[in-house]
């Protein structure tokens, strides 16, 4: 806080003195000291447009009265904000407002926590002065989700602010003048945008309204529950509010959490996925082939018998374990302890090795971290911003709010690596804002890096220092990137040496550089090596160390940060210790008071291999799903059925569920405590907002059971008290508090790493990637993440599916007009390992020659691609194909 | 043109050429009757700063409505600022009553070219916009044709008449909003936005248009500004009512008077003269009962404000202003409240409803004016009226609020029986037939 | 003498006399104050909170419009509203459901009390004695039975438009049109 002389003034406030920062405006100055200024059209998020009025206050000094929204408190300042003058003031201008609206307060579903309720209790009398006709607005459709009822709008303009201001999306405008203004969409075509239910939580009045709980719902009937969101890892606090344990709706408060009031479609529009009538109730079992329903007695105990008969008869290592990363730190935790003590096996993994390891692998190995370095603080005031394969605006988007803040707000410099071409469409796409972009395939993005780390190298622009102390690291990769050639770059990146040069330039000229690394990098093909190169691009040009520089990689399921620190992946063990290290191992099982199995665990893809050679037996999964997952040649339907048991606990019958022997019903995040990590590791409390359903039960209330059946009890009164033996492990884990303190680089790690380590797979990583894949076709198949779904709960969602119902093809214009294709047209998606037929969607922002399908709901595009296991992370890369198109008519 | 032969008295300064028989106001005939002399004086030869010196010495103010010293506008852009500088020329004329920028634009056009290069000049603007009413095809037709024929001349455009001063100027229309003649509105709609006022500060002078320094000044302001060069500061200071209100001002006068129109007189001559001998006096010799003396959002004046001076000062001391020189008399028999609720229809339709009370007290206020009207007032509305103006006034983004109530505030004061008549005679009614009116509109 | 008079009262029954003067008294006016009930009825004050009935206006549609202001006024939870829109009517709000359980109800009148649209009547019915507690579980079409047959005299809907009324409830047959 600045409290010098010169960036800080004091004025009075109702005679109550209070110091604040320069350019702080008085209502908000008027706050600090308790004193609450009336106003609609004010809001911290936004500009001021003092349109309302409402806020008028007396200034000292000042002949007329002020709008204290958009009056900059200066040194001295005297503001009354309760005289007979600006009470008149309030009273009249809310006269005003209240003149045309319709009153309709009992059947409003803002009616009990509305704005304009409040300051009308407080000021004005119960009988108005207008006795005119009242203007009426028509009703007229306005989108599935979002109701307008412009009757009651008071014209603040707070959601056409903040879809332009804050979400870049535009999609609101007002039309008509004077009393005829009113909220409406660009053109005459229904909203069609982002959804993420800004408009809808910013209207201090009931003019916009969510259409997925309307009239279900008075607000004080409401219950709340804070909790983080179980989408994707940037971690948004969400506040559940329930009715009758039923879920009513979602929203967030400005200031709560890491997203400050910011949601995306995902967060506020896909909280029923859990309430979905698929949901397990009950324990199922097979019998006789079918899966029936049973009690959890015998289920559990079913289940113990099973586990520890292939423990006796094939040993430990028969066994294996799987967890999704969207269960909480406590269920990981008592997860990997569960595989590593009660059954005595380190094969277990979990879905942070779809890619997120890879950014996680690499950290570890330059700086000796198993998170980020930043905060999204540091994203905000970051100069310069380089994302490399983040498509950010859809699937990390309040991570995008964040960049679009720091372009936006702050000017930073933002350069973009990306497969999408800047184009205006119905959803923000972040490469409109950018300053230099490369738009490149997916399994180009290493080469457009190593384009940049050439023309860093070629533009001298080597950090002076790393050049002195570690002239053997700056010779080898000189050395390396030597033996590439602008040409042969150009043509594999799509983009002039004068790009990269000017990005160069640009990342060695910033102060704060940030580097995110989103799934389309991490989860391809050479991603760990191109994570690497990021990190050695930073090491470059000196900003790795540097505070406010760093390098994120985006996650993209809600827990996947907190599966790897808990120690739920084969090779480490809680706190992001080596399970190779010997003293790593001696501190946890001094920790544990028990010994951990020596073995080196399975992965993931390794369990499936293993699994179909007969290898692993058994295995246990929970509320993962590598059969709907992973690509059809990974084989993996019919290697889990070649298991002898299979357990999984899972929400709905998933592919992978619908295989196994027991099926335990679990309690979703909606239904149980815990914590979350997010993507920069911040560990944050999930509460329950409703009693779980059926019979579910929260996933380590299940492993603990079977643990005591097993005979190695791992028993714990509640999730607190399972947080509580994680902090014992790992010291100073998962405070709750308003911000992360993000961890400082490790020294040693990046002195080791330019002793020598960098030496490991140098060669490989600076070498630019082949044409990606051979099958025998035209066209570059991609698999993307929807903004508005994420994995395969979102598709269970009565509000996403309304926006996304169904899989489409997104193809280019020119390549649609090539192919003769509109809209709603079918194709056949065919190369050498099968065919799929699909619809068409025409979408600007797809580069010319791609084409990109969905992954949430296309089980059947599976089979078009193939998989490579990255050799360092065993991490399985299969979002990439070649393909061609065909017409159906 | 027989209005201007009226006007023995005063020598015409702004519109001399066009009185003169045969001029067209093509580049020939401007360039014939000394045009485009200032500007080969001045672009090279006098410092910009010189320039508005002469302006603040010629004690030069805006003829948009507001009266603010227009070389002191100048001297509030950013001295040291970096990068472009914008000038405006304010063409929207869109006050009821008022029609003089409409004859500098269609009758002399280079005249207002020359004042801009001029004022870009002066300034440091590169760049400069007339944003001209949506409504003046014409208008914008021939600016267009002057600015070629001006650009072909070398009058404007890159490297005017090889000074290496640049000053190009392109005209945009505006799609028929009266509040786009606001300064901060008329930048917006010139960004391509939804125009409404920007809340001040920052004033345009360092966050204009594009968030760039930015001069808005009106035509007749800018017309003044060559012959100001060429005559001398002097000169022009000497005219009219000095210190404060110099110069020549073009009235124009309507309403029930014998000879409407365009009247160009120095400052400070009164009102009487301006209406019965310039204009002719009263249409059949009525007595006159009101006048507006500037547009329609002055307040209106009443006979005994006949001898009010002409100039800023005076009329602002009689209770009014001289806005943008609309002066509307309206002679004995007219209907006030009548009279006020046309003005008042006018400003409910212009409200842009960016802010509440203007908004909404637009829309109540001419209901309930309506309503008197229509003989179905009731006792309490005038009380209602005149607490909704004062609520409106002083209390909205810009000036259009104070705008909007005048007509309502000062018909109130100075004829508030006319109200009470249509009232008691509404009551009078009502008594007559106790079934009430079952539908109100 | 004092044993005397109280050995006489005790053997005549003095204090039983005294307490039966009222009844005795009564033995010989023949006009009876107990009502025969089912067979009479009393007139009922013009304020009698009885069964309460939710009304309909003149052209038969539902007042109620689904707020939920009775059942947070309610202090005995006998009310349960479940709400929803109008099929067919965008935005407009109605009582899909409507529950009263009337073995609670206190008939303190709070919900009368608190409809915006008078909605809700207490009628002077008070029969309402059932063999199944069950049966006092009324639902909406009950509810409006009652009331159909205890306000015969509808409420006229109001025309929109009508000043100064707040127009969620009135009739949509004469929307202005929007200027364009």
């Amino acid at each position: 806080m600045p409290e010098s002389k010169t960036d800080s003034v004091r004025l009075t406030i109702d005679g109550i003195p209070v110091t604040v920062p320069k350019g702080t405006l008085v209502i908000e100055a008027a706050r600090r000291v308790g004193v609450m200024i009336p106003h609609f059209c004010y809001h911290p998020k936004l500009k001021p447009d003092a349109n309302c009025r409402m806020c008028l206050v007396e200034v000292e000094k000042m002949p007329k009265l002020q709008t204290s929204c958009s009056t900059v408190a200066t040194e001295g300042m005297a503001v009354r904000t309760a005289t007979t003058v600006v009470n008149d003031a309030h009273k009249s201008v809310l006269e005003f407002i209240l003149a045309n609206h319709p009153l309709d307060c009992p059947v409003c579903d803002q009616g009990g926590r509305c704005d304009l309720q409040d300051f009308s209790h407080q000021y004005t009398a119960t009988a108005s002065r207008f006795v005119e006709t009242k203007r009426i607005f028509q009703k007229e459709y306005f989108s599935p989700l979002i109701e307008t009822q412009m009757n009651r709008c008071v014209q603040c303009l707070r959601c056409v602010r903040y879809c332009d201001e804050v979400m870049d999306v535009k999609a609101l405008a007002p039309a008509g003048r004077g009393t005829m203004t009113e909220i409406k969409t660009f053109g005459t075509h229904e909203l069609d945008c982002e959804f993420c239910g800004g408009c809808v939580q910013i209207c201090p009045v009931g003019a916009i309204t969510s259409r997925l709980s309307m009239y279900e719902y008075r607000p004080w009937m409401l219950k709340r529950a804070d909790t983080v969101c179980q989408f994707c890892g940037d971690g948004c606090q969400i506040t559940v509010q329930t009715k009758d344990n039923e879920l009513i709706e979602v929203n967030s408060e400005y200031g709560a959490g890491r997203n400050s009031g910011d949601l995306c479609a995902r967060g506020f529009f896909g909280f029923r996925a859990t309430g979905h009538p698929d949901r397990l109730t009950k324990p199922l079992i097979r019998r006789n082939g079918a899966l029936v329903e049973t009690t959890w007695e015998e289920a559990l105990e079913y289940t113990a018998q099973q586990i520890a008969r292939i423990k006796n008869a094939h040993g430990a290592q028969a066994f294996g374990g799987l967890i999704s990363g969207r269960c909480t730190n406590e269920e990981l935790y008592l997860f990997q302890k569960f595989m590593r003590l009660a059954i005595g096996t380190n094969n277990l993994d979990s879905s942070a090795r779809y890619g997120h390891m890879n950014g996680v692998q690499a950290m570890r190995r330059v700086q000796g971290t198993h998170r980020w370095t930043l905060s999204f603080e540091e994203i905000v005031q970051a100069d310069v911003l380089l994302l490399v394969g983040t498509n950010v605006t859809e699937t990390n988007p309040i991570t995008g709010l964040k960049v679009k803040e720091a372009v936006k707000k702050r000017q930073a410099r933002l350069f973009t690596i990306e497969s999408i071409r800047p184009a205006i469409g119905t959803i923000s796409n972040i490469t409109n804002l950018v300053d230099q972009h490369v738009c490149a395939l997916p399994t180009q993005f290493g080469g457009a890096v190593l384009a940049l780390l050439k023309a860093v190298v070629e533009s001298r622009l080597v950090d002076q220092r790393l050049q002195h102390e570690s002239p053997d690291y700056v010779g080898a990769v000189t050395q390396a990137l030597e033996r590439l050639s602008w040409p042969e770059l150009e043509a594999a990146t799509g983009a002039a040496r004068d790009t990269f040069v000017q990005m160069a330039t640009g990342l060695a000229q910033g102060r704060r550089v940030v580097v995110l690394a989103g799934q389309e990098l991490l989860r391809s093909a050479g991603g760990y090596g191109s994570c690497l190169l990021l990190l050695d691009l930073l090491l470059l040009t000196g900003k790795l160390t540097e505070p406010g520089c760093g390098f994120a990689p985006l996650a993209e399921e809600n827990n996947d940060q907190g599966a790897v620190e808990s120690g739920a992946v084969a090779e480490l063990l809680p706190g992001g210790l080596d399970l190779a290290n010997p003293e790593a191992r001696a501190r946890i099982a001094r920790a544990w008071k028990a010994d951990l199995p020596l073995a080196a665990g399975a992965t993931l893809v390794e369990m499936i291999d293993r699994a179909r050679s007969g290898l692993v037996k058994g295995m246990l999964i929970v509320g993962e799903n590598p059969v709907g997952s992973l690509p059809t040649v990974v084989g993996a339907k019919e290697a889990l059925q070649r298991l002898e048991f299979l357990v999984c606990q899972e929400l709905f019958l998933t592919e992978t569920a619908s295989l196994a022997h027991v099926v335990l019903p679990a309690a979703s995040s909606l239904e149980k405590a815990g914590t979350f990590t997010n993507q920069e590791g911040h560990v944050q409390a999930v509460r329950p907002a409703v009693d779980p359903i059926g019979e579910s039960r929260p996933d380590w209330e299940i492993l603990s059971a079977l643990s005591v059946l097993l005979g190695t009890p791992l028993e714990y009164g509640d999730a607190k008290e399972l947080l509580k033996e994680i902090r014992g492990v790992i010291p100073g884990y998962g405070l709750l508090g308003p911000a992360p303190i993000p961890p400082k680089v490790d020294r040693a790690a990046v002195e080791r790493y330019l002793a020598g380590d960098y030496r490991r797979a140098l060669a490989a990583r600076y070498t630019l990637a082949g044409p990606a894949d051979a099958a025998g076709g035209t066209t570059h198949l991609g698999l993307f993440q929807s903004l508005f779904h994420s994995g395969k709960l979102s598709t269970r969602s009565k509000g996403l599916l309304q926006i996304e119902a169904q899989a489409a093809l997104r193809i280019n214009p020119a390549d649609a007009a090539r192919l003769a294709l509109a809209d709603g047209d079918r194709v056949r998606l065919s190369n050498r390992r099968g065919e799929v037929t699909t619809t068409v969607k025409v979408l600007e922002r797809v580069p010319e020659g791609s084409a990109w399908f969905p992954d949430h709901f296309g089980q059947d595009t599976a089979k078009l691609f193939e998989c490579a296991i990255d050799p360092d992370t065993n991490v399985p890369a299969f979002r990439t194909a070649s393909v061609s198109i065909a017409k159906i008519s | 043109m027989s209005a201007i032969e009226h006007m023995p008295t005063y020598e015409p300064v702004l519109l001399k050429n066009m009185s003169q028989p045969g001029y067209t106001g093509s580049l020939p005939d401007y360039e014939k009757t000394g045009g485009y002399r200032a500007l080969r004086n001045i672009l090279g030869k006098v410092a910009p700063a010189d320039v508005t010196q002469l302006v603040i010495k010629s004690g030069l103010r805006g003829r948009g409505g507001a009266g603010f010293p227009t070389g002191v506008k100048w001297g509030f852009l950013p001295k040291d600022y970096q990068g472009p500088r914008y000038l405006c020329c304010n063409a929207d004329e869109s006050e009821p009553g008022t029609f003089k920028d409409r004859q500098l634009i269609e009758r002399d056009p280079h005249q207002i070219l020359e004042g801009i290069v001029l004022a870009c000049y002066a300034i440091g603007a590169e760049s400069a916009y007339i944003y001209i009413r949506g409504e003046f095809v014409l208008g914008a037709k021939i600016l267009e044709q002057a600015i070629g024929d001006a650009r072909a001349a070398g009058y404007i455009g890159k490297n005017i008449l090889g000074t290496g001063v640049h000053a190009d100027v392109w005209v945009h229309r505006g799609a028929g909003a009266y509040i786009c003649g606001e300064e901060t509105a008329l930048l917006e709609s010139l960004e391509g936005k939804r125009g409404l006022p920007r809340v001040k500060p920052p004033f345009p002078a360092t966050h204009g248009l594009y968030n760039k320094p930015t001069v808005v000044n009106n035509v007749e302001t800018l017309a003044n500004l060559p012959h100001i060069i060429n005559r001398g500061p002097e000169w022009f200071a000497a005219i009219g009512s000095p210190p404060k209100s110099t110069g020549t001002r073009i009235f124009c006068v309507s309403g029930h008077v014998k000879r409407p129109g365009n009247y160009e007189v120095p400052m400070g001559i009164t009102f009487r003269e301006l209406i019965y001998e310039h204009a002719g006096g009263m249409r059949g010799d009525k007595a006159i009962k009101a006048f507006i003396p500037g547009g329609a959002s002055a307040p209106f004046l009443t006979p005994d404000h006949l001898d009010v001076k002409m100039d800023f000062e005076s009329v602002a001391a009689a209770g009014s202003m001289l806005g943008s020189g609309g002066v509307t008399v309206m002679e004995e028999g007219t209907s006030m409240v009548w009279a006020a609720l046309r003005l008042m229809e006018f400003f409910y339709h212009e409200s842009c409803g960016k802010c509440s009370p203007c908004r909404e007290g637009s829309s109540w206020l001419v209901q309930t004016m309506r309503r008197i009207v229509a003989k179905r007032g009731r006792a309490q509305d005038l009380e209602t009226l005149s607490d909704l103006c004062k609520n409106i006034a002083g209390r909205t983004v810009c000036a259009f609020g104070d705008a909007e109530v005048s007509p309502i505030m000062s018909t109130l004061k100075h004829w508030r029986h006319e109200y009470l008549a249509l009232i008691h005679e509404a009551e009078a009614a009502h008594l007559l037939r106790p079934e009430p009116a079952a539908k109100r509109h | 003498m004092t044993k005397l008079k109280a050995w006489f009262k005790t053997i005549i029954f003095y204090e039983i006399l005294v307490g039966m003067k009222a009844t005795l008294s009564h033995l010989l006016h023949y006009k009876p104050i107990t009502l025969q009930y089912p067979h009479e009825k009393r007139a009922l004050p013009d304020n009698y909170r009885g069964m309460l009935a939710l009304l309909r206006y003149d052209d038969g549609t539902e007042k109620c419009v689904g707020c939920d202001l009775c059942e947070a006024a309610c202090p005995s939870r006998v009310i349960r509203v479940v709400s929803a829109e109008v099929p067919g009517e965008p935005t407009k709000r109605y009582s899909k459901e409507y529950y009263m359980d009337m073995t609670r109800c206190l008939f303190c009148g709070m919900c009368v009390d608190a409809c915006p649209v008078d909605a809700l009547g207490m009628t002077r019915e008070f029969e309402w004695a059932v063999y199944d507690k069950r049966q006092l579980h009324l639902n909406k079409e009950q509810l409006l039975a009652i009331g159909d047959r205890s306000f015969p005299v509808r409420e006229k809907r109001l025309e929109l438009q009508h000043p100064n009324v707040a127009f969620f409830n009135v009739s949509f047959g004469h929307v202005p049109q929007k200027p364009n």
